[in-house]
């Protein structure tokens, strides 16, 4: 597997605390980058803008990101355009969500 | 002082914009708490003094007035729940200004319009500051706990207009006592509440998180309760009902029903999104935590939610009735619910 796909898949493990879904599924990661030097950019978003979750999840990104053997310098850019909406998560988020 | 603690929560996430101190933050709190303390005891025990610990309280909530007011104006995008919430800064200020009239006329009275000056001072501190703040904050935390996207906010602006020139002129009819501004208040009043209404119906429909919170549910129920109660008193007034025990049953529920149960039901998700942040915030990624869902109980929420419902009419009907055995029990349980509200809320610290 290679590391984009590596660290997609750990994304999985990390949950948003209010929705009690994980950020994958939620659709809040945008783009996932590797240079040669093996230093991964994580473009990602937050279901709402000024969420108080700000700092904890995308510092939970990086310290999960982190924990990945290969990987050396973790960056994430939290952007909020394009805006999140509904249509950017999956079946099973909407499933979770009871939706 | 809940209402002043979760504005620092809340400031920085609705309007996207750091707490202009913090240094300032903990010494407001400390004056502020001392000096509605030293007013509170006074009140009861020496009435006359009261004015010097009047004095205490007002200096925190200048300092509060002070902190919020150079928060909000640096944010960049002035947006509608800026307007809402300076109207309630202004509304809290103008509260206090009154309180401390009232105070000075307790000590010295010299005013002779302290009747007129109270009834401005509830008007000031329960429909504007209480009640604008919950507006402007529902504008942000109705979508965000219930995932809402796609909402238009449409009638947000006629709703501060209208809300703002409701209350004006409601006070102004105190000071003037011209009916047609007391009846027009009222009437404006309730349509500012409708519209606000309209906007969180609209909100609500387009949710992408079907499945709501209790505690959540219970700070919807309370709009609803807030529209009624709006509609009860404008009703009142045009019946042209004017018995005083009636309208003081009125300004409870309206405490209670509408700004008090707005505040129980949102301090369920506030208090325990405070504890994750300070315990678990730097753990995420790095060791399995806890959901905010898992912070709280909400099965007993839904207990303490029907036992304040229930001893709040109970009390109501009781009241209405001067059944004073009916008052004393409904009294006991709302005393009982809000200590067993208080710990679940304490537990929440345990986590």
């Amino acid at each position: 597997m290679n590391l984009e796909k590596q660290v997609a898949a750990t994304l999985f493990e990390v949950i948003d605390p209010e929705l009690g879904v994980n950020i994958m599924d939620l659709g809040l990661i945008y783009s996932i980058m590797v240079n040669e030097n093996k230093d991964v950019t994580i473009r990602m978003t937050l279901t709402t803008p000024g969420c108080p979750m700000h700092d904890s999840i995308t510092n939970g990104v990086k310290h999960r990101v982190s924990q990945l053997d290969s990987v050396n310098v973790v960056k994430v850019d939290l952007v909020w355009e394009p805006s999140w909406n509904p249509s950017k998560m999956s079946e099973r988020a909407m499933e979770m969500l009871g939706m | 002082m809940i209402a002043m603690g979760a504005m620092y929560q809340l400031v920085p996430v609705a309007f996207l914009t750091p707490i202009w101190s913090h240094k300032l933050g903990y010494i407001q709190f400390v004056i502020t708490a001392l000096g509605f303390s030293i007013f509170s005891v006074l009140l009861g025990l020496k009435p006359e003094k009261a004015i010097f610990g009047g004095i205490l309280a007002i200096v925190g909530v200048l300092l509060f007035l002070i902190q919020m007011a150079r928060t909000i104006l640096s944010q960049k995008k002035k947006n509608k729940m800026t307007y809402f919430v300076l109207g309630a800064l202004s509304s809290f200020f103008l509260t206090i200004s009154a309180g401390f009239l009232l105070a000075w006329n307790l000590s010295y009275g010299e005013i002779i319009s302290h009747q007129t000056i109270l009834g401005s001072h509830i008007v000031l501190g329960v429909v504007g500051w209480f009640s604008l703040l919950i507006f402007g904050f529902s504008y942000k935390l109705v979508p965000m706990f219930s995932l809402s996207h796609g909402y238009s906010m449409k009638w947000a602006k006629s709703s501060f207009v209208v809300y703002i020139t409701g209350l004006l002129l409601l006070i102004l009819s105190f000071w003037t006592n011209f009916i047609y501004f007391e009846t027009l208040g009222w009437i404006l009043l309730f349509l500012g509440f409708l519209f606000f209404t309209l906007d969180i119906k609209e909100i609500l429909a387009k949710r992408m998180k079907k499945k709501l919170d209790k505690p959540f549910i219970f700070s919807l129920v309370a709009i609803g309760n807030g529209l009624v109660i709006h509609f009860i008193a404008l009703l009142f007034h045009m019946a042209g009902y004017q018995n005083p025990i009636s309208w003081s049953w009125i300004i409870f529920l309206y405490i209670m029903c509408w700004i008090v149960f707005s505040i129980l039901g949102y301090l369920y998700k506030i208090v325990p999104f405070l504890w994750w942040t300070y315990k678990y915030s730097n753990k995420i990624g790095k060791e399995k935590v806890p959901t905010l869902k898992d912070m709280i109980h909400e099965s007993w929420s839904v207990v303490l939610f029907i036992c304040f419902i229930t001893s709040v009419l109970g009390l109501t009907v009781g009241g209405l009735g001067q059944w004073s055995h009916l008052v004393i029990t409904f009294q006991g349980l709302l005393t009982l619910t809000s200590i067993l509200y208080t710990c679940s809320i304490f537990r929440v610290l345990l986590k």
